[in-house]
């Protein structure tokens, strides 16, 4: 009941700041978004604590169930979606795009995190896709009305783009989760973990290339990439967020929740051309981010190739490939926020941050933003001791130590992959040459103060805190991941 | 022959044709009056709803007009998927007549239609009647009489607006029947050929099936009888008169149309699958699966495709509805009963979403009167909707969205998921992958609608006075949203 709550609370809000709340002033509709997310954030907790779980039939005919509950695969990815729906309601406080009334960005906000929170939390893979769903339209919202004021059309293609990208992914996800809801005979997903299994290899694969050629959609997994980049240049900074730290980690949470636990041979066959799509992945957004002028579209495509390292993890059919996976999700979930807020926050003050004009010195005009920046973007190309070096460390390692695929291909796609972190490491180095020391053709003195403060500093705060704990204590999120993440493989490994 | 009648169960189809009767003795009394004709038409529909709505929560199916022992087949028999669609239709006529008659309640608004509310409500009502009975029946007979019972009132009623468009469209409507019915009086002559009977029992079917002659005019029987259908269901390539007729015709007709109309050819469709699926399963019928496949991949892919660039509300709605027409018949190339029950519940969640949004496009653009030329419709006045009128515009996005299969218009989403799950086998998922395409483009259409009415806009002006609309508006919309939260009201 708790957990149901968790979802019902931000969506049940949601929907009223979206269709009653437009004549509230912007404080008042602030403070309630704060206490849905602090509630949520709040219910999440006691539902962790308690070992919350519900199940109830919702569409009979379909064998629909609102199944929901919680384990160790789900929850680091609870607590992320949670804490980021704080996060950005908070960021509103000082950041508030325009485009649309408070209420209407905040009730997007908070159905985007419910929905969010529904798909991590389902246990029923029709249900899981109806959650996948939900997110949508709010995330829509917020890229088409409280996206770049400066642009409409480049607005209104982002939002479509994004909508129609994902709704063709998710659309072929669900054939192949009615494909295997109806050869095994259930929905759920423990019961899953068996019954589909014990599918023919034929079924198996038929099922395994549909739900990830669906899934890698939203991951996104190169080729299929090309709405991110559109979809983060013209969102707004909490837009960006929640896109980076929440919509993209449904995409690998459901590789790791259907293919892999549901249909092992099958995944086993479709895994090496996955290894490899997310490998060209990390060296592609490598190589654009060398050249790509428009900061935000710089850091999109970062995440394309951080993403390619947790799609090289997963596809790598390894214990400690899909550990590093998950804590990839997280760590890239922590860091592209942190990235995106800085250099968003940036955009709204200086109206754009492009490499190709003169910029000003953030070292010298804003010291404390810079710092967050420069720890981003070391924590970006994974240095030691900052969260993204251990998921893309043992991603890599578990592609090498891998038995999948034919020859050495994995070892292959490990040693690209490695390549592919000095990439990181090059364009890193360029942001901040750019950027932080202000090596640009002509500096330049901001127009307006630039270093952060008040909730915007908090949040920075908060992540910064996120991403040193995971990288010195990885132990966090691994310690609640290890035994499931171990009983999820036990399949493969077994045979 | 004795024929056992059990009249309670025939209440869905007897309560509207007796209201029918009972209009027009009233109009003969009392020429002058107006609103009895909505109210006795409002208490036989109800009435109808009441009983449809207690056969869907059987488990039994409702029977009537039974033979005697040995035979015992019942010529009328409403399951629970037989009583949701029924509710649907006779809800929908409800809300047809309110806007068509209830529109003119103390507003000095002049009738929408020649002839007068006697003849409008006589009409809807004998229309209904028809989609009712078709939905139940188990003979052929009863099935194609009720079937074109549905169809020949609404010729009328959409001729009765009396515009130049309004004829065209109802000329359109009339040859499309005729030629309909020609082919399914042809299907229903060679269906009774190789089966030997004239009802939709299995057992001479199954014997038919086994010969591989007859099963050979049996399949002939069934393409036949589907491209008769396929014309009624507004399915490419037989979907031609469908946007000149929504068009031509006044809005409540159109919704009429689009809702009672398609029930009655949806019911006729099933009661033909249904029969089929019983005994298909060897050898298989790939003819039928292959036609049913072919005419729901192209429906959805062309009728998405035109509808992105239309401008007419209801031109978009008219083809959007041949799209939504092959997501109704995409389940049923399963050939499975299954198969059966999600076209069923898809066509309900459809009707309900499409009726919530004529009924918004009836609110905005205002009245018209028999005979006067309309104002165009264009999807640009419906501009700012949701700002301006947050009622509307909140119902109107979420029947878009619902009709585009997203959440918040979760209805729509578990009708596509229902649609597509009898399809998302090992044999036949390469149907389902085609229909991704379908799907996106939907998206495409109702998102450009919604963009529009979230944009900021000069739809602002005051509503006309229009009660009638506005209490079939509550009705659509609290169906619409309870539907969305307990799907399980429709797919049962």
């Amino acid at each position: 009941m708790t957990l149901l709550a968790a979802i019902a609370v931000p969506i049940v809000v949601g929907l009223w700041l979206v269709l009653a709340g437009r004549q509230l002033p912007r404080t008042s509709a602030w403070s309630v978004g704060m206490v849905a997310a602090l509630a949520t954030l709040g219910l999440l907790v006691a539902a962790l604590v308690t070992d919350s779980a519900f199940d109830r039939e919702w569409v009979g005919v379909l064998g629909l169930r609102l199944a929901l509950g919680v384990d160790g695969i789900s929850a680091p990815l609870l607590v992320l979606t949670a804490a980021i729906g704080v996060l950005v309601v908070l960021l509103a406080r000082s950041n508030l795009p325009t485009g649309g009334s408070p209420s209407l960005y905040l009730g997007a906000v908070l159905m985007a995190t419910g929905g969010a929170f529904a798909t991590f939390a389902a246990r029923d893979a029709i249900l899981f896709f109806v959650a996948f769903e939900l997110v949508l339209i709010p995330v829509w919202l917020l890229i088409h009305r409280f996206g770049d004021p400066h642009d409409a059309a480049a607005r209104k293609d982002a939002g479509l783009r994004f909508i129609l990208f994902t709704v063709s992914g998710s659309v072929l996800m669900l054939i192949g989760i009615l494909v295997l809801v109806g050869s095994a005979g259930t929905s759920h997903f423990d019961v899953l973990v068996d019954a589909g299994a014990a599918l023919p290899l034929g079924t198996q694969t038929l099922v395994a290339a549909l739900l990830v050629t669906g899934l890698a959609v939203k991951v996104p997994v190169f080729p299929l990439h090309t709405w991110l980049p559109a979809a983060h240049a013209t969102a707004p900074t909490g837009g960006s967020v929640i896109l980076a730290a929440i919509l993209l980690k449904m995409g690998t949470y459901g590789l790791v929740r259907l293919p892999i636990a549901s249909v092992p041979d099958g995944f086993a066959r479709v895994a090496p051309t996955l290894a490899v799509l997310g490998t060209i992945g990390i060296i592609w957004a490598g190589l654009v981010c060398l050249v790509e002028n428009d900061a935000k579209r710089l850091i999109a495509y970062s995440s394309i190739a951080h993403m390619g390292f947790v799609v090289l993890g997963l596809a790598s059919g390894t214990v400690v490939g899909l550990q590093a996976a998950l804590i990839g999700n997280i760590a890239h979930g922590v860091i592209s926020a942190l990235l995106f807020v800085v250099i968003g926050g940036l955009k709204d003050r200086w109206g754009a941050v492009r490499f190709d004009a003169p910029l000003p010195a953030l070292r010298e005009h804003a010291p404390r933003l810079g710092f967050v920046l420069i720890l981003g973007l070391a924590a970006g190309l994974g240095l030691p001791g900052l969260a993204a070096f251990w998921g893309e460390l043992f991603a890599v390692y578990g592609a090498w130590t891998s038995g999948l695929g034919p020859g050495l291909l994995l070892r292959v796609c490990a040693a690209v992959a490695a390549l592919g972190a000095v990439l990181a490491a090059a364009y890193a180095l360029r942001v901040g040459r750019l950027l932080w020391v202000g090596e640009a053709q002509t500096p330049v003195e901001p127009t307006a103060p630039t270093e952060t403060s008040g909730a915007e500093r908090l949040v920075l705060a908060a992540l910064v805190v996120a991403t040193v704990t995971i990288g010195l204590v990885p132990h966090v999120v691994w310690s609640v991941t290890s035994a499931d993440a171990s009983a999820l493989l036990a399949g493969v490994l077994g045979r | 022959m004795r024929v056992a009648v059990d009249w309670f169960a025939l209440t869905p189809v007897l309560a509207p044709a007796l209201g029918a009767l009972l209009v027009l003795v009233i109009d003969a009394i009392s020429p002058r009056a107006r609103m009895p004709h909505l109210g006795v038409a409002l208490v036989a529909l109800g009435a109808g709803v009441a009983v449809a709505g207690y056969g869907a929560t059987r488990a039994e199916p409702l029977r009537s007009l039974c033979l005697e022992a040995p035979e015992g087949a019942c010529l009328y028999a409403a399951d629970r998927m037989a009583g949701v669609l029924q509710m649907c239709a006779l809800v929908a006529a409800a809300v047809v007549l309110l806007m068509l008659v209830g529109d003119t309640w103390r507003t000095g608004a002049g009738d929408p239609l020649r002839g007068g509310p006697a003849v409008s409500a006589a009409l809807v009502l004998a229309a209904t009647a028809g989609a009712t009975a078709v939905v139940a029946a188990q003979d052929l007979g009863t099935w194609l009489v009720g079937l074109e019972l549905a169809t020949l009132p609404m010729i009328a009623l959409v001729a009765l607006a009396a515009r130049r468009e309004a004829l065209h469209g109802a000329l359109t409507l009339l040859v499309t029947s005729v030629l309909s019915f020609a082919l399914l009086a042809l299907g229903v002559a060679l269906w009774v050929i190789a089966t030997g009977s004239s009802t939709f029992a299995t057992s001479g079917l199954r014997d038919a099936w086994r010969v591989p002659e007859e099963r050979l005019v049996l399949v002939a029987a069934v393409l036949v009888l589907l491209a008769g259908l396929g014309f009624k269901l507004s399915l490419v390539p037989f979907h031609a008169w469908t946007p000149t007729t929504y068009a031509g015709a006044a809005v409540p007709i159109t919704l009429a149309l689009a809702t009672v109309s398609k029930i009655a050819a949806l019911g006729a469709l099933v009661t033909v699958v249904r029969a089929l699926s019983s005994v298909v399963q060897a050898p298989s019928a790939t003819g039928v699966v292959v036609a049913l496949a072919g005419l729901a991949l192209i429906s959805m892919l062309l009728g998405n495709l035109i509808a992105l660039r239309q401008v007419d509300p209801v031109r978009l709605l008219a083809w959007s509805a041949v799209g939504q027409a092959g997501w109704v018949v995409l389940p049923l190339v399963a050939l499975t009963p299954a198969g059966t029950v999600a076209a069923a519940g898809y066509l309900a969640a459809y009707v309900i979403a499409t009726a919530v949004a004529f009924i918004v496009v009836h609110l905005v653009h205002g009245p018209v009167g028999a005979g006067v030329p309309g104002r165009a419709r264009e999807l640009s006045h419906t501009a700012g909707l949701a700002r301006n009128h947050l009622v509307l515009g909140s119902l109107l996005i979420l029947a878009l969205l619902s009709l585009a299969g997203l959440p918040p218009g979760v209805i729509g989403l578990v009708a596509k998921i229902a649609a597509l799950q009898p399809v998302a086998t090992p044999d036949l998922w390469p149907v389902a992958a085609l229909a991704v395409v379908g799907a996106v483009l939907g998206v495409a259409v109702y998102l450009r609608w919604v963009t529009m009415l979230l944009a900021a806009g000069r739809s602002g002006g005051p509503l006309q006075r229009m009660p009638g609309s506005r209490l079939a508006l509550l009705i659509g919309g609290v169906a619409l949203v309870v539907t969305s939260v307990l799907p399980a009201l429709v797919f049962r």
